[in-house]
């Protein structure tokens, strides 16, 4: 009989972990409090943003009095009330080409939690060549999706995802609106598979995407697979350092 | 109940989608939400439920917050050790959504008669088969939710349609619905449950989408693999049979 949740030694794993957030927003405040709950030893926190109201409907990391506080703050904050033993690194810069490389060979795995798409290409590139794996995660108003890249095993973003949308054809979060308990649900999702890779227990989401809608209750799974021709990590790759990401999605973010 | 300047601004993600509108956040402001049980699922669901602009919350759970529930739960904190866990989430909630009416209660025996009065009932603990009778009796609707290890399940209910004992126990036994007990949880797993019971309980309330009424849904966090079966309405229920 399996036990039920992590063994001590699965524990053990965990404690000595280290995981990355890229945004402390909608998909990371579930995942902040819950690699937290089951004892993740060190958790970098990456946002360069503070709390606005607006955040507040499914940021749940941060309480009305944070208002105005940067949301690294905050989110330490929150982490440390829930587990005081918790190593939590603040990165309140905003991830580039000159520092994502640095930062990423720091932490044994990569959280992408962000909203645009310069920075998912960034997220993932930079995954790739430091061989960090990295959950990703993305939602649109009541429809998510996830799933796990690890470098050698799978596909990447690119892989699936080649050349970003047109500049403008996707509206933004709050352009378009989100329903609060959305990122909730998918961030949950993405910090159950973190940690099973980091503890090194059962079937993560390598080479499969969850498609999720909120408003049918489905969850729909797509079987992917890595492109022998992505630039960056197919067999003749020709992307070997980061590269301009505004430039490469049209000059603006999503 | 009209929205106020701080709830256009606060709610503004919900209020530009034309599911929810102005219209929609107005009745996520008038409902009443009962959480039952505060373990894995339940402190998810609250904490998204005040988060939406639910304006009136109960918080049901009548045990003490131990060191163990940090490891499982996220709606509470170390410096709550030793209060109720409702009391413990009271507090969180209000942290986040100091609008909404929260209320809790540790009275062990309150949970059934808690039901009357509140709109939608999120359970995740106690005598489901109390609460499902008192939801029956009260015209209300219901999600039950439950986490055990890193495998969960839930199950909507409004009235007309199939209720907790229109499945036989077995049947919610393979499916892993069950109220949360004494066992461990993954506190991951319990928010991918507790934002499900979240989700549909704004669904009922806001009457959009597909509900999870009729559906029995499953969760295996172990293999991320997701699970639905029908159910449907026994005329020989032992709760809703001959009404
Ligand atoms: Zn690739
Ligand atoms: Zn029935």
């Amino acid at each position: 009989m399996m036990n039920a949740c992590f063994t001590p030694e699965e524990r053990e794993r965990l404690a000595r972990a280290s995981v990355l957030l890229i945004g402390c927003g909608g998909l990371g405040s579930p995942v902040a409090y819950e690699l937290a709950a089951a004892g993740v030893g060190r958790i970098g926190l990456c946002d360069m943003d503070e709390v606005d109201l607006s955040n507040l409907q499914r940021q749940v990391l941060h309480h009305t009095a944070d208002v105005g506080r940067p949301k690294v703050e905050s989110g330490r904050e929150k982490i440390l009330a829930l587990r005081p033993g918790t190593q939590v690194d603040l990165h309140p810069v905003t991830l580039t080409s000159e520092n994502a490389l640095e930062l990423f060979r720091q932490y044994d795995l990569i959280l992408d939690g962000s909203d645009n798409f310069a920075t998912r290409y960034l997220v993932n590139d930079a995954c790739v060549l430091t061989g960090r794996p990295q959950v990703h995660g993305s939602i649109f108003r009541f429809d998510g999706q996830v799933t796990t890249f690890v470098p050698g095993q799978g596909p990447c973003y690119r892989c699936i995802y080649p050349t970003p949308p047109p500049p403008g054809s996707v509206p933004s979060c709050a352009e378009a609106g989100v329903i609060g308990v959305l990122p909730g649900f998918i961030g949950s999702l993405m910090a159950m598979e973190a940690l099973k890779l980091l503890a090194g227990r059962g079937t993560g989401l390598t080479g499969r995407l969850l498609i999720y809608s909120a408003l049918d209750m489905d969850v729909a799974e797509v079987q992917i697979r890595r492109n022998p021709e992505c630039p960056v990590c197919g067999d003749h790759p020709t992307i070997h350092e980061l590269i301009d990401y505004e430039q490469f999605c049209g000059g603006v973010g999503a | 109940m009209s929205l106020t300047e701080q709830d256009i601004l606060r709610y503004a993600r919900h209020i530009i989608m034309p599911e929810v509108g102005g219209r929609g956040q107005k009745r996520i402001k008038a409902a009443s939400v009962l959480v039952a049980g505060l373990g894995a699922a339940g402190s998810a669901a609250a904490l998204y439920l005040a988060a939406a602009g639910v304006g009136r919350l109960t918080l049901w759970d009548p045990a003490e917050l131990t060191e163990a529930d940090l490891t499982q739960a996220i709606a509470h904190a170390r410096s709550s050790l030793g209060q109720s866990r409702a009391a413990s989430a009271r507090g969180k909630l209000l942290a986040i959504n100091p609008d909404a009416a929260v209320a809790a209660s540790a009275d062990p025996d309150a949970l059934p008669d808690l039901v009357a009065g509140h709109q939608v009932v999120v359970a995740t603990a106690g005598d489901w088969e109390a609460v499902q009778s008192a939801v029956l009796q009260a015209g209300a609707s219901a999600v039950f939710a439950g986490v055990q290890g890193a495998a969960g399940a839930a199950l909507a209910h409004r009235p007309g349609t199939a209720c907790l004992g229109c499945i036989p126990a077995e049947e919610r036994d393979r499916a892993g619905l069950r109220p949360e007990g004494e066992g461990c949880a993954v506190a991951a797993a319990g928010g991918v449950v507790g934002t499900v019971a979240a989700t549909e309980a704004l669904k009922l309330i806001l009457d959009i989408g597909s509900p999870l009424t009729d559906r029995l849904w499953a969760y295996d966090g172990w293999t991320a693999r997701f699970r639905e079966t029908g159910v449907s309405r026994r005329p020989d229920c032992p709760l809703c049979g001959g009404d």
